[in-house]
């Protein structure tokens, strides 16, 4: 860790949660526009997938060895993702919302981002800073349908003329299998 | 069996039962007749390279453990624990030399064979045959150009008289270039709450969605569509035994998601023309299934899949992307990008498919509905066989023509009690 909060200036980190709960009811009231404004140009948006592999040199498989999780668990960067997406392409998916025939969103999904968890950790770079938070984000559509989604996000905030942007974004879920049918919503 | 099968498929008329989509009864039925004998779709070699690879994936509703000893010979068994029927192999992947059940700590080779058991001595007075005792294996498993597929029955025809003419059609997807394609790293797996047989028979040549149910990807810069040329030809071919492509007109690269892959599909006319032969003349393979269940596609993303039945409403979908091997790292880059937007959970093309077949599955659920049958009427009496293709061709690139045939061979199948009667 880099820091905690004893180095954490108390005002930035009650920016970063603003930041990120007005993200959130920008999603869940569509304001899809608005929130592709909070991206940097240059955004990467990841959302990897997760897979039960094998412990290469153990028998007995430990669940405590950190590297599982990341090194077996997560799909490599040049692997297939749930979502590879930069700038150009979040705006191409909204702008897909905006055709009136994005038929998976006709009738919307009614979504809840639960933004949790919130840490925020400086990066060497003055004006970046890395921040971990946890989301539930349940969706209800049409009559009966309910998916949830939940899994931690790692960000890389930006500050530009003075204002935070996600410079990236990493998504992981907490499933292998998906559960739900598809993945129609951001995150 | 007791189901009528032709009360259910008429495929003359161009109608279609509702209730083969919903009604448990018939999908048991299916798990025996089609499942349980039909050749299927397990891997492609290149996700199982070295001695000691397994994968882990379904025979219809069977876990199935695919791997590659160490003599590095593959094959395939289901992936549980003969003693008390555990699951064997949890994990999606990965490489071992031995798997041990995690109940009571039976040992099994990478080639199957029961290597040990805890207390056979005093426990079992080693009177226990291990040789009797390994797991069970898949009746037969054949490699058709790095697409490992099996059967659990014996008397099943061989791989190549099960795929008969479709091994032309599986060239211009996998083998199109030196060296054929490989698969890139990671998976998509989902469940979706529609019937098996939806999302197959779409795959199988459904072009007559695309310009509607995918306007707004095709018109929110997702394909090339809008802007290359596209070719008047092409058609549904059904090349028989139930598998369906649908094709697009010679050198027409329209689906390609981004000009450099339309420019690279450009580049490789030459091979690929000098390795497939005259018939890349007349069209290009796009879209396909393999009966019953494995689908694959060529445009917009590269990408092949099962849809494994989990249920009369339910499956989940196994799907990967494959890019020819000899590709530049940039062009595989690029498919694999645009790919995973176009198909897959978040592909801005299939999410709007998944909520019809979901729906189409759903309402079948009305006893009332369920007394009408469904319209594959498109192109009824267009279509004929096409020498040139060995194939039946749709006389219009739009036809429910592919369907038909694949539902006639699923009607034969579900009356047939063995391979003899198919």
């Amino acid at each position: 860790m880099g820091s905690g909060l004893s180095s954490m200036n108390e005002r930035t980190l009650r920016e970063v949660e603003q930041f990120l709960y007005r993200e959130a009811r920008l999603l869940d009231s569509y304001r899809f526009a608005e929130w592709l404004e909070l991206f940097c140009e240059d955004v990467r948006y990841w959302m990897p997938t997760r897979s039960n592999r094998y412990p290469l040199n153990s028998k007995a498989i430990s669940i405590l060895d950190a590297s599982r999780q990341e090194e077996y668990e997560v799909s490599e960067e040049d692997e297939l993702a749930f979502m590879e997406e930069t700038k150009d392409t979040l705006q191409r998916r909204v702008a897909r919302l905006d055709t009136g025939m994005a038929w998976a969103e006709d009738p919307p999904s009614r979504t809840r981002h639960i933004i949790t968890n919130i840490e925020v950790e400086d990066l060497v770079s003055k004006d970046q800073m890395r921040v971990y938070s946890n989301f539930v984000m349940y969706r209800n559509r049409g009559e009966i349908d309910q998916d949830f989604y939940v899994g931690c996000r790692e960000d890389v905030l930006r500050r530009e003329s003075g204002e935070l942007r996600i410079l990236s974004r990493k998504i992981v879920l907490d499933q292998n299998v998906l559960l739900a049918k598809n993945i129609s919503n951001f995150f | 069996m007791a189901v009528d099968v032709n009360s259910l498929v008429d495929t003359d008329s161009g109608l279609i039962s509702r209730r083969i989509f919903i009604e448990d009864e018939i999908y048991q039925e299916e798990l025996e007749r089609i499942f349980a004998r039909c050749w299927l779709f397990l891997c492609h070699e290149t996700q199982i390279p070295k001695p000691g690879d397994f994968i882990t994936t379904y025979m219809g509703e069977d876990s199935v453990l695919v791997m590659r000893d160490t003599s590095g010979r593959v094959g395939a068994f289901l992936n549980v624990c003969p003693h008390r029927g555990n699951r064997l192999c949890r994990a999606d992947n990965g490489n071992a030399s031995a798997f041990i059940c995690a109940y009571h700590g039976w040992t099994f080779g990478n080639d199957g064979n029961l290597k040990a058991v805890p207390n056979l001595q005093d426990a079992y007075y080693n009177d226990l045959n291990l040789s009797k005792w390994g797991l069970v294996q898949v009746a037969q498993l054949d490699i058709y150009k790095g697409l490992v597929f099996a059967t659990f029955d014996k008397n099943a025809p061989s791989l190549m008289d099960y795929l008969g003419e479709m091994t032309w059609y599986l060239d211009s997807f996998f083998d199109r270039r030196e060296g054929g394609v490989e698969v890139i790293g990671g998976v998509h797996k989902w469940i979706i709450p529609c019937n098996w047989k939806l999302p197959a028979e779409n795959f199988g040549g459904d072009a007559y969605h695309v310009a509607w149910n995918h306007l707004s990807a095709l018109t929110s810069g997702f394909t090339q569509a809008p802007a290359a040329r596209q070719t008047p030809g092409g058609g549904t071919l059904s090349p028989g035994n139930g598998h369906c492509i649908l094709a697009v007109g010679a050198e027409d690269y329209s689906s390609a998601a981004e000009e450099i892959i339309q420019r690279y599909e450009e580049s490789i006319r030459a091979e690929t023309l000098s390795r497939l032969g005259e018939r890349l003349e007349k069209i290009t393979p796009n879209v396909g299934t393999l009966f019953p269940h494995m689908s694959f596609l060529r445009g917009s993303s590269r990408s092949f899949r099962v849809w494994h039945p989990k249920g009369p409403d339910k499956i989940e979908v196994i799907s990967c992307q494959f890019v020819d091997k000899a590709a530049p790292q940039e062009i595989k880059d690029a498919l694999r990008v645009t790919g995973l937007r176009a198909f897959g959970p978040s592909g801005v093309l299939e999410q709007d498919d998944m909520d019809n077949w979901e729906e189409c599955t759903r309402t079948n659920r009305g006893t009332v509905t369920r007394r009408h049958s469904l319209n594959y009427q498109m192109g009824l009496g267009h279509d004929r066989f096409d020498e040139e293709l060995g194939a039946w061709a749709s006389d219009f690139k739009l036809s429910d023509s592919n369907p038909r045939y694949f539902y006639q061979r699923w009607a034969r199948l579900m009356q047939a009690d063995s391979w003899d009667q198919v």
